[in-house]
């Protein structure tokens, strides 16, 4: 009998028949590790979508379309809150830099981020109580001057970590930019009024009337407040440089918008309404212009094609929709009539470098004309007023001058929004304004608790190719279109012109989202894995896990993670929960376990962060 | 699964294909997996036909292929099925990668084989090389000689892979057309006999979705040598269930076999004829006249080869003086340059005392009946090699040769 004598070593004892509980049972991955195969390692690793990263605010889009999708919209509506105060505003004047960014945009059509937004922040309005509670009492006070979107924003982000804000506002009202520079039918007055409501809410005190040089001094906010944040923006209105701006009936664009949105308004726009300008700011008053009462509007920019205005396409499409003529490559050089306006003189124009950031050559030889209007608005950009500040605080192109984090001269001071943005090369857009607030109010906190400002060195990984995630996964879809009102319609009234999302077309829309680079949950890795040696615990966002002691490096679940999440990172790069090749298959004992040995040496490398 | 009508006591006259079909009724097997080939075909012929005239309640599968019928024969016994499948010659061949799974997962398959010459060229005639090429595969493993036989040794085998000392697949074997078309009187027996004999199948670890297992897992290189001791463990195990389902056999049935090796007129026999299956029942009618004419010759049938009866083997064949081994298989290029039996015969005989002389006989090949005058042509061979006291050659081909 050959098998008589035998003898099974315990540490080689074997199930009968090599028969292990399931691969997905505890317990079943024990007996056969076979990850000593592997040489690939997947490895969940989020990038960062296209779309977060475009966001001036950085905004987890990404996470509350998973979030509405699933449903979750409370959830979703927290996570919005945690880089944006008022999603319920911008959620209808941002300019949407995600969407421009989304990977979507180039394979069918992009997501439509901001009606989702929206659909969250008119949600999140209607709530009793917001979900957002303030920090637990620091002691330390900051002021914050201003109160439009970067002032708001710090204010909110500094009431979360604890400070007692107070916001000095130099307006009868509170809201600033939002209040005074969007007109009432893209955001109206209700809607920020309740945004306002919430950072009383959060413990933030807000006073009015109060300008910063008249009724206060730095001195009173250095000796009252732990540190200051400004957030003044931009007041005053760039003259468009023609004779004859001083008479009755030339209007500028931020005063137009401002007075009407505090409900001050005595302007009465004439019948034939000239806008001179090419931006966001002009498209509002030429629109506003319209609501106003005028019959004829026409806007004159010096850009020689629609195509090169400095403005977001589709509120031009829709300005046009409205009845809005242009003219281009025209520059108005005076303002002609007797005590009032009667005509405009134009002259041919253009940059003489790059469009909109060069100087204008105006050509006083070429063809000029004298066009008709009864009113002109002049919309060609604005400035800040500073001149309560200290002139080693100013910049010379009229800014406040900061450090890379936000803060002026090494002081407690610091200072965010348009009035340090203005000609940093970034458009001027609420969102962004935003973002400042925000990382400002967290570079304070760090400064008042004596954490050094680092800047970060770590390139973030955004995943712009749709190559590296698997298209096969996502059928073209068309993006869910908001209802508008008909154009006809929208002259005789301050309504909102873009329309709510309801609930079904908020989850279709973020259904449609590609989730790029990020783990969100689809399962796919979960079903193709062939072992199976991918467990989960709860389907939600990036709660899988590798078995290590038993994935072979198949890169099945690598090629099909739709989301390009999934990465095969080379086993050599690890030294823990390494299943060494020392038994098995490696040419000499120990080959893997020096070479590690070696990696070891080399140092390391910084976490990523966001 | 129950058995719609069950088989009384009684006598009739089959043939070995549908004598294994009634065994497999009688064992109430659960899944039957087919593929059609000359001859053992007729088995599946008639296991068709019992199911679909609800004698037999089983699943039964036509594969595309014998690697097919061989994976679902795999599949349905990890699931806890008793199986039933089958096969003849080259079909034995095109199902070879199963048998090693079959046996490594410790399945106890049936798998009942009516020989046929591999090709080539085409020949649908008797030889062993069809399943003896499978030996090694961890299959048990015998030959039967007629249509009762063959009844009897699938209800034992049953009985014996299907321990839970043992669980190995067996392979049941019976020369095709000699048994396998040949008719003869078969008692069937009642059912209650055969339930008291063979207790339902039940594997201690079968896939079963409530209860989830791992089948043949990727292991490492060093847990192979474990499980293959523990193989072979089961295999040599077996010889003491084989004994002991022998005798339940006759105390139940009444018929007695030797688990191991039939003796035919050995007494005083000085040459025996060593070989397995039908041609069994030839040489006993030529051994009685050769007995007439004072040749003291004998028969030694191997019912059992897989496990091997090494030891019994020695100890019968060492009362011989010549031991001659008919084939019924290619060995080409072997130990003695003819069959494969031969060298199972001298590696037992090897550590005998009184080790006999041994002959090989490559005799009914291709499925040609070995008649009477080329017995006593074998006799003759043996006898002059016992008075010479040496063999004249290792191989003889029979008919081929002065």
């Amino acid at each position: 009998m050959s098998t008589q004598g035998t003898h099974i070593p315990d540490w080689l004892k074997v199930p009968f028949a090599g028969i292990t509980p399931g691969p997905s049972q505890e317990k079943g991955q024990d007996l056969f590790p076979t990850g000593n195969w592997r040489a690939i390692r997947p490895v969940y690793r989020d990038k960062l979508p296209p779309c977060n990263n475009a966001c001036g605010t950085n905004e987890k889009i990404q996470g509350y379309l998973d979030l509405v999708k699933r449903g979750k919209y409370l959830d979703a509506y927290a996570l919005i809150k945690e880089d944006m105060p008022f999603p319920s505003v911008t959620g209808r004047v941002c300019y949407h830099p995600c969407e421009q960014a989304c990977n979507r945009g180039q394979y069918d059509e992009a997501i439509s981020i901001r009606a989702v937004e929206r659909f969250l922040g008119d949600l999140g309005q209607a709530l009793n109580r917001d979900v957002v509670k303030a920090g637990k009492p620091n002691g330390k006070k900051v002021a914050v001057i201003g109160s439009g979107p970067a002032g708001h924003s710090a204010a909110y982000q500094l009431a979360r970590l604890g400070y007692k804000v107070t916001i000095l506002e130099r307006s009868p009202k509170a809201g600033g930019l939002n209040r005074g520079g969007i007109p009432d039918w893209v955001l109206p007055q209700a809607v920020l009024d309740r945004e306002i409501e919430r950072l009383v809410e959060l413990g933030i005190e807000i006073k009015t009337n109060v300008e910063v040089g008249k009724d206060i001094t730095l001195d009173d906010l250095k000796k009252n407040y732990d540190a200051t944040v400004f957030c003044v923006g931009l007041t005053e209105s760039n003259s468009a440089r023609a004779e004859g701006e001083d008479k009755p009936g030339v209007i500028f664009g931020l005063p137009f918008l401002r007075d009407i949105g505090m409900g001050t308004s005595k302007v009465k726009v004439g019948s034939r309404v000239a806008v001179i300008g090419g931006g966001n700011t002009a498209i509002d008053c030429a629109r506003e212009a319209l609501r106003q009462g005028a019959v004829e509007v026409t806007m004159i920019t010096v850009e020689a094609h629609p195509q090169e205005m400095p403005a977001s396409p589709e509120d031009l499409h829709d300005m046009l929709e409205e009845g809005v003529e242009l003219m281009h490559g025209r520059a108005m050089t005076a303002v002609l009539g007797n005590g009032k306006v009667e005509s405009l003189q134009l002259y041919p124009a253009r940059f003489t470098g790059k469009i909109n950031a060069s100087p204008i050559a105006i050509d006083k030889e070429g063809a000029g004309e004298k066009f008709a209007v009864d009113t002109v608005i002049i919309a060609v950009g604005q400035k800040a007023k500073l001149d309560w500040m200290p002139a080693e605080y100013k910049t010379e192109r009229g800014t406040i001058k900061i450090d890379s984090f936000g803060r002026i001269a090494n002081t407690n001071f610091f200072a965010a929004g348009d009035v340090v943005q203005l000609g940093g090369g970034q458009p001027l857009m609420v969102v962004n304004a935003v973002g400042d607030g925000k990382r400002v109010a967290f570079n304070l906190d760090k400064v008042l608790n004596n954490v050094p400002l680092e800047p970060r060195t770590v390139p973030i990984d955004v995943i712009v190719d749709l190559n590296r995630m698997n298209m096969t996964y996502f059928p073209h879809f068309p993006r869910v279109k908001q209802a508008m009102l008909a154009p006809a319609a929208r002259k005789s009234t301050q309504q909102e012109v873009i329309l709510a999302y309801t609930e079904e077309q908020a989850t279709t829309e973020a259904a449609r989202c590609f989730s790029c680079g990020t783990c969100n949950a689809c399962d796919n890795c979960y079903l193709v894995c062939p072992e199976p040696c991918i467990v989960r615990s709860v389907r939600s966002n990036g709660l899988y896990k590798i078995l290590v002691d038993y994935c072979k490096g198949c890169r099945v679940c690598i090629e099909e993670c739709p989301t390009g999440c999934l990465e095969g990172v080379p086993e050599l790069d690890f030294d823990t929960g390494v299943v060494r090749m020392d038994t098995a298959f490696a040419i000499s004992q120990g080959l893997h376990g020096r070479q590690a040995e070696e990696l070891r040496a080399v140092p390391d490398r910084p976490a990523k962060s966001i | 699964m129950a058995t719609l009508v069950a088989g009384k006591k009684k006598t009739v006259r089959i043939n070995g294909c549908v004598a294994s079909a009634q065994a497999a009724k009688y064992a109430d097997v659960d899944v039957i997996t087919a593929y059609p080939i000359r001859p053992y075909t007729a088995t599946m012929m008639a296991l068709a036909q019992m199911v679909a005239n609800g004698e037999l309640d089983a699943e039964y599968i036509v594969a595309d292929s014998e690697h097919s019928q061989l994976s679902i024969a795999h599949g349905a016994s990890s699931s806890g099925a008793r199986v039933f499948t089958g096969s003849s010659g080259v079909g034995v061949q095109y199902g070879y990668e199963l048998y090693s799974p079959i046996s490594g997962s410790r399945m106890p398959v049936q798998m009942m084989i009516a020989d046929r010459t591999l090709d080539p060229p085409g020949d649908f005639g008797s030889e062993h090389t069809d399943a003896l090429s499978t030996r090694d595969m961890g299959w048990l493993m015998g030959w039967s000689c007629d249509a009762q036989e063959a009844f009897d040794n699938h209800l034992i085998a049953y009985r014996i892979g299907e321990d839970p000392r043992v669980l190995l697949p067996q392979m049941v074997c019976q020369d095709g057309f000699f048994v396998s078309h040949i008719t003869c009187d078969v008692e069937l027996p009642d059912q209650g006999q055969v339930n008291e004999f063979l207790p339902p199948y039940k594997h201690p670890y079968p896939l079963d979705p409530r209860h989830p297992v791992s089948h043949g897992p990727q292991i490492m290189p060093e847990q192979g040598p474990p499980l293959q001791l523990e193989r072979a463990r089961a295999m040599e195990g077996s010889m003491a269930v084989i004994e002991e389902a022998h005798e339940e056999f006759a105390k139940i049935f009444g018929r007695r076999y030797d688990p191991w090796i039939e003796e035919f007129m050995t007494d005083d026999a000085d040459v025996v004829f060593f070989l397995q299956g039908a041609h069994g029942v030839t040489a006993r009618y030529a051994i009685k006249h050769m007995r007439e004419r004072g040749a003291k010759v004998g028969l030694v049938r191997l019912r059992t080869i897989r496990p091997y009866p090494t030891d019994r083997v020695n100890e019968v064949l060492s009362k011989f003086k010549v031991v001659g081994v008919i084939e019924t298989n290619m060995g080409l290029g072997s130990v003695s340059s003819g069959g494969s039996l031969y060298a199972e015969v001298c590696g037992a005989l090897y550590e005998s005392q009184k080790r006999p002389l041994v002959v090989s006989f490559m005799a009914g090949m291709g499925g040609e009946a070995i008649v009477l005058k080329e017995f006593y042509w074998m006799t003759q061979k043996m006898l002059e090699a016992q008075k010479r006291g040496s063999i004249a050659k290792r191989t003889h081909w029979v008919g081929f040769e002065e």
